[in-house]
């Protein structure tokens, strides 16, 4: 797999390089800045760029415009956003009309290796990787008559791994329960909320993620 | 207040010139009622007129008004030379008539005049309303004018009219009538260039000409246009319709003293209307009544008093705003003086210039009654500046803000996250179950928990999503983590400047803030709106009411920050009936 980052901060840039290339991830070329990562990206495309939400010169929404462009032009690379404050209406902005190859996590998420390297390799096949604190906000969120009140405490968790972008399978690693269980949680989530089936991960993911939002 | 205007010393005053003697104005109304009586007399006496009647009509229509205007200006306005150019106008156009003559003499020097009275009526438009012709290129145009004019010596000479021309030398009447329709097709030309320059005197500045004095321009331009039309007539030869144009031309060129005439009569009960001036200064008048009253008794609509003040060292509007008094543009600046020190600009349009009675009097009659005006004009620049002083503090505070968030996020959080990372990294290297292991997933979960207190205090110093992401993002998440159902709708994809995002976006927070404390409510609605230059927040809920501005510290703290910007915040709390937060933030 091979990834290209966009990052303004050396010590960061060079620690993601770091924990990619021990992850057995190529890092096929680094940035400091939107414009250059966008050369590189149009140049040789790879499999996933990662991307600083804050980059020069105003530091303000240049990596989310270059995380937009990259998304439009160019299908085949997925796209994992790092930001250092989450923000719900950013995730849909960013996701638009698929979840499929498209991350954004919170910077911190570097720090635990095998969850991030997880969701690297994750939005790499065309999954999802949504911040768990967008999706906490977003299962916490007060609505005027709460259909998630008829969910039972595990199937809530359940429902948040979904919306994070997490497959049944990876779902079930994480609870040390089989695969059977983890679909039965997600057909009776399914059928509590009133959500049609899916197909896929990724487009479980928006739905699940559009249905919170309200 | 910065910059130093100096006061202007006081308008250029026009050179001295007296009024025509008692004599001087009899004999030259003696020579209009002499010249009168003449072109009667001509007329029937002359062979070659079919119409003698009508022909002496046109002719006094077209000669006479000049010299009485003339005579009427000269004597109102010495300073002028609009007057004596206008009774020579006059004259050189009864001279024109000797045309008629059956003297051979007198109808030569009829002819040798024929092209003067287009000139000199093009001369007077132009040299309108202070007699000089102020532009180069103006001034070329006259000159070229009386060149062409001068033409019809050299014509003379060579036979032109022969063969009662007394001034013929030779005859070569084919040479004397090319020239003279030379000087047709010239003259006419320079007439329609002269109406180019009366148009753009009327647009001058793009301010509103005083009304009498556009209608006299347009006069002047439909007489040039019509005088241009007459040469070509006789350019062309159109015999057929050569009378009717005639007559037309007459009539029109005929018209212009008689509206010069009037507009003059119009400044003289200008200068009536000072006596209304005073009356309505009567009163201490504000400063935008005084202006007004200023503007009346000028018929000037554009007039505006410029108000010293001192202690700012600069002039101000009626709205106390500094205001640079800029010099020419059409605009005279007339000093209004209280007890001898200069306490006002007079700022009005330069054609009045040449009523300089008028102008004076008005100064001094608002001199009397200006000192109210004045102490208003300067509370209003106080607090015009206190105004200014609130909004550069917010700036201030809002800059020091950004620049602390952002060193935040720059230093400490960057640093704090490579730390966890590099902890993540060592604890992944090591068996998770041992001693080591455990204490370092330890110090990377008291990092994480670090940065996430940092994350907030970062957001409280200064909410970068407003900034970097505009109010729809920052506020969807304001709304998500509400403890009651919060319903975001209006203009949020809209982008505002800065400070307005900021504050709109703070006024939700401490409405949603004070909801959740003492409402009561189970749901609010946030509505934004852009209404003309402002952006209307409104935080609707439908609690128990009872709530006011005054009361939470945090909606005083948020109402400044919307005065400040120039808008206002209002809360409607009946008890019982929940309660309404209206902020008006102006953003344009």
């Amino acid at each position: 797999m091979r990834v290209m980052i966009a990052e303004d901060n050396v010590l960061l840039r060079e620690g993601l390089v770091r924990l990619l290339t021990e992850s057995d991830i190529e890092v096929a070329g680094t940035s400091g800045d939107a414009d250059k990562l966008l050369v590189l990206v149009a140049d040789d495309p790879p499999d996933v760029a990662i991307v600083d939400i804050r980059l020069p010169p105003t530091h303000t929404d240049e990596g989310m415009k270059a995380a937009l462009k990259i998304r439009t032009d160019q299908r085949e690379t997925a796209v994992l956003v790092l930001s250092q404050y989450v923000e719900v209406g950013l995730a849909m902005q960013l996701l638009g009309d698929s979840a499929a190859g498209a991350g954004y996590l919170l910077k911190d998420r570097v720090s635990n290796v095998r969850d991030f390297i997880d969701a690297v390799r994750r939005v790499a096949d065309g999954g999802s990787a949504i911040d768990p604190t967008i999706v906490s906000a977003l299962i916490s969120k007060q609505r005027k008559s709460d259909p998630l009140d008829r969910l039972t405490p595990r199937e809530r968790e359940v429902l948040a791994l979904m919306a994070e972008g997490r497959s049944n399978q990876g779902i079930a690693d994480g609870f040390v329960i089989t695969l059977r269980a983890v679909e039965k949680y997600v057909s009776s989530i399914f059928s509590k909320l009133d959500l049609p089936t899916t197909s896929s991960d990724s487009k479980r993911v928006l739905a699940v993620l559009l249905y919170l939002r309200g | 207040m910065g910059n130093t205007v100096p006061l202007p010393v006081a308008v250029s005053s026009t050179p001295a010139a007296t009024a025509p003697s008692r004599w001087v104005v009899l004999v030259v109304a003696s020579g209009g009622a002499v010249a009168a009586g003449g072109l009667i007399l001509l007329a029937y006496a002359s062979v070659a007129l079919q119409q003698p009647g009508l022909d002496a009509l046109t002719a006094c229509w077209l000669t006479i008004p000049y010299i009485v205007a003339g005579l009427i200006a000269w004597r109102l306005r010495p300073d002028s030379r609009l007057g004596v150019l206008m009774v020579t106008a006059g004259f050189a156009t009864v001279a024109n008539f000797l045309v008629w003559a059956n003297n051979d003499l007198l109808f030569t020097i009829g002819v040798a005049c024929q092209f003067l009275p287009p000139v000199l009526f093009l001369h007077v438009f132009l040299a309108f309303p202070s007699g000089l012709i102020e532009s180069r290129p103006e001034r070329i145009l006259v000159a070229a004018s009386y060149g062409t004019a001068a033409l019809t010596l050299p014509a003379l000479v060579l036979g032109q009219a022969a063969p009662r021309n007394v001034f013929a030398l030779t005859d070569q009447s084919a040479l004397a009538e090319a020239l003279q329709k030379t000087q047709l097709v010239l003259v006419s030309v320079l007439s329609l260039a002269g109406i180019a320059f009366l148009v753009r005197r009327r647009r001058r500045n793009g301010r509103p000409l005083r009304a009498a004095l556009s209608y006299l321009v347009d006069s002047f331009a439909i007489a040039l246009l019509m005088i241009a039309v007459l040469l070509m007539a006789g350019f062309f030869g159109w015999s057929a319709v050569q009378q009717p144009i005639r007559l037309a031309t007459f009539g029109v060129v005929g018209l212009a003293p008689i509206v010069f005439l009037a507009a003059l009569l119009l400044a003289r009960l200008g200068r009536a209307s000072v006596a209304d001036l005073l009356i309505d200064l009567g009163v201490n008048p504000g400063p935008i009544e005084l202006q007004e009253a200023v503007a009346r008794a000028l018929r000037d609509p554009s007039v505006q008093l410029a108000y010293w003040l001192p202690d700012f060292d600069s002039y101000a509007d009626v709205d106390g705003r500094q205001i640079h008094l800029e010099d020419g543009s059409g605009r005279s600046a007339t000093p209004i003086v209280t007890d001898g020190v200069p306490v006002a600009m007079m700022l009005h349009d330069s054609g009045l210039d040449d009523e300089p009675r008028l102008i004076a009097s008005v100064a001094a009659a608002t001199g009397m009654s200006i000192q109210n005006a004045q102490l208003q004009v300067e509370l209003r620049a106080r607090l015009e500046e206190l105004r200014g002083s609130r909004i550069r503090i917010l700036e201030a505070e809002q800059r020091e803000r950004r620049r602390l968030e952002r060193d935040l996020h720059d230093g400490a959080q960057q640093r704090l996250i490579a730390l966890s990372m590099e902890l993540g990294e060592l604890g992944d290297q090591l068996p998770g179950d041992s001693d080591l292991g455990t204490r370092i997933d330890r110090a990377r979960q008291e990092v994480t928990a670090s940065l996430a207190e940092l994350r907030d205090l970062a957001h409280g110093i200064h909410p970068a999503a407003v900034s970097d992401h505009g109010l729809a993002v920052a506020l969807e998440s304001v709304a998500t983590r509400a403890t009651i159902p919060v319903e975001v709708i209006g203009a949020t994809e809209d982008r505002f400047p800065e400070p307005v995002e900021l504050a709109a976006f703070f006024i939700v927070c401490e409405a949603l803030a004070n909801i959740a404390r003492h409402s009561e409510a189970s749901s609010a609605l946030v509505e934004l709106e852009r209404k003309q230059a402002a952006l209307v927040v409104e935080v609707t809920d439908d609690g128990i009411g009872g709530a006011s501005a005054d009361t939470g510290t945090g909606l005083r703290g948020v109402a400044d920050r919307v005065e400040a910007l120039g808008g206002r915040l209002q809360v409607w709390s009946p008890v019982g009936e929940g309660t309404r937060l209206r902020a008006e933030i102006p953003c344009g």
